[in-house]
């Protein structure tokens, strides 16, 4: 890569300078080759019917295999030691999908942050990635209700030097905080008082606990479960007790969900309706409960007031 | 496809964010680059190969191995044994020492490029050897390898978004950050592009004149 940069950047000597100019137009010209390709190529992204709520879920069906955008956040949705996709979204995802009539499912693994920009420019039809329902991400996407709610806990080194157990503590203490990138508790520090340029936003939880490990932060922030089961191999850190963010001016449980495109009411709607009998079944629980899940985090909140407005 | 006006200038203050800290980055990492390189490159011409062997491993070792792979190695691997530093602390060391084993090479073609009457002169006169180095041969073999450092700056600057990786918010991650946050995309990538390109595109014309007043 170098070498090669370093041969484009400047000619080693000077005389080739009478095909300098012919060479520079036939470079403008290559951008704007480029420019009308990308251009082009744009505009040609498949864009789903957007009449009458879209046909997803029939062309999921034709083909037998929807994608799921999933984050690696053990225990929301990750490869397993055995390279078999898991997690409390994926399992629920799977037993759904199988009785809207799609036998299979096939992962595609992002960045937490990059689920919401992936969903909408097509590179999987689902995210299935516990992802909190909150009214910025309802701006951009649709939820079917969550199928669970979650309070947050904190990730700290061992004994909990500096005493954290909630935000506005925490910000009290000037303890550094960090936390994942595109999570929603940015949001829920940046309520207690922490600036956005405060906040170290790391690519996954187990680079918040290495921030917390090493020392470059005092605290990683996540939600209760994957904060409890980050430390579990760690010998340096552990999880604070969960406690219940305020949103707004008050404590706020959040409730965790599946996310479709905006156009895609029918399946998103369809997908409700075996959400909502599974839980009647209390499936859901079952499905839920090897991945760390109590009774206290079934939940009947609905998308809609969490979306709010 | 849509373009915001408003998102732009609501990117625009981590814009600057992001760009003061990869101009920070680029001079500190150069600093370190044309330094060590420099010590390497006197160092390979030490005539013990006690010393010559070892540091050959080691900058081949550097050279031949991705940069992405140091950083991840330098920021998550060195703290278990109790090796810390600031993401940008660590940034900063694995960019200029991988482009070092690069900058090393430079040097060493600007130093047998000097003439070989050039040494004998110093020998003639009886020059002890530091001051050769010192007042002959140094300053005729930088003067030649000026142009080709100031290119691994410009490749320097534009590895600079690798740091991103490593939670410094230089000006790709800012732009990422924002989109993440705005679920826009196409403006904060776009206004850094064009930003590397204003910086990237002058620079190389100056490196380019340079090369012109200094080599020939």
């Amino acid at each position: 890569m170098v070498p090669g940069s370093r041969a484009a950047m400047a000619p080693p000597n000077g005389n080739d300078r009478d095909i300098t100019g012919p060479r520079r137009r036939s470079l403008l010209a290559g951008v704007a080759a480029l420019g009308a390709l990308g251009a082009a190529g744009c505009s040609r992204v498949a864009t789903a019917s957007t009449e009458g709520g879209g046909d997803l879920l029939d062309r999921l069906k034709a083909a037998g295999v929807v994608r799921l955008g999933i984050a690696g956040e053990i225990p929301f949705g990750y490869i397993d030691k055995n390279g078999e996709l898991t997690g409390e979204a994926p399992e629920l995802a799977k037993a759904i999908f199988k009785r809207l009539g799609v036998d299979r499912v096939q992962p595609v693994p992002t960045e937490f942050g990059s689920l919401i920009p992936g969903l909408n420019s097509q590179q999987f039809d689902v995210v299935a990635a516990g992802m909190y329902v909150t009214p910025e991400r309802c701006e951009q996407v649709i939820f079917a209700d969550p199928d669970y709610q979650m309070p947050d806990a904190f990730v700290v080194r061992k004994g909990n030097p500096m005493g954290l157990h909630d935000y506005k503590d925490a910000f009290a203490k000037k303890a550094k905080i960090a936390t994942g990138t595109g999570y929603a508790q940015i949001e829920h520090a940046m309520e207690a008082g922490y600036r956005r340029g405060d906040i170290l936003i790391v690519p996954d939880q187990v680079a918040g606990l290495n921030a917390v490990e090493a020392g470059r932060v005092d605290y990683f922030t996540a939600t209760a479960v994957t904060s409890r089961l980050v430390v579990r191999t760690s010998s340096k850190a552990e999880a604070t007790k969960a406690f219940t963010p305020v949103l707004d001016g008050k404590p706020q449980l959040a409730g965790g969900a599946f996310a479709f495109r905006r156009t895609e009411t029918k399946l998103r709607d369809a997908f409700n309706a075996e959400l909502h009998k599974l839980k009647k079944s209390d499936e859901v629980f079952r499905i839920l409960r090897p991945f760390g899940f109590t009774r206290t985090e079934m939940t009947e909140m609905t998308a809609k007031e969490l979306c709010g407005g | 496809m849509t373009w915001d006006w408003g998102a732009v200038a609501d990117f625009m203050p981590h814009f600057w964010d992001g760009l003061l800290l990869t101009l920070r980055i680029l001079a500190l990492g150069s600093l370190i680059s044309f330094a060590l390189g420099l010590v390497w490159a006197l160092l390979m011409r030490t005539p013990t190969r006690w010393v010559r062997w070892p540091v050959g491993v080691v900058t081949e070792f550097i050279r031949n191995t991705p940069l992405l792979v140091q950083l991840f190695f330098l920021f998550y691997v060195l703290p278990e044994w109790g090796v810390t530093a600031s993401a940008l602390t660590t940034g900063v060391f694995a960019i200029g020492l991988h482009y070092s084993t690069y900058t090393m090479q430079v040097y060493r073609a600007g130093i047998e490029a000097v003439p070989a009457g050039q040494w004998e002169a110093a020998t003639a006169l009886n020059l002890p050897v530091a001051r050769t180095w010192r007042v002959v041969i140094l300053p005729q073999a930088i003067r030649r390898v000026v142009p080709a450092l100031g290119n691994y700056v410009i490749a320097m600057l534009k590895d600079t978004p690798i740091l991103m990786t490593i939670t410094v918010m230089e000006m790709l991650g800012e732009a990422r950050l924002f989109a993440q946050e705005n679920f826009q995309f196409t403006e904060p990538l776009t206004v850094i592009g064009v930003a590397f390109i204003l910086i990237a595109y002058p620079a190389s014309l100056l490196v380019r004149a340079l090369e012109r007043r200094l080599v020939s």
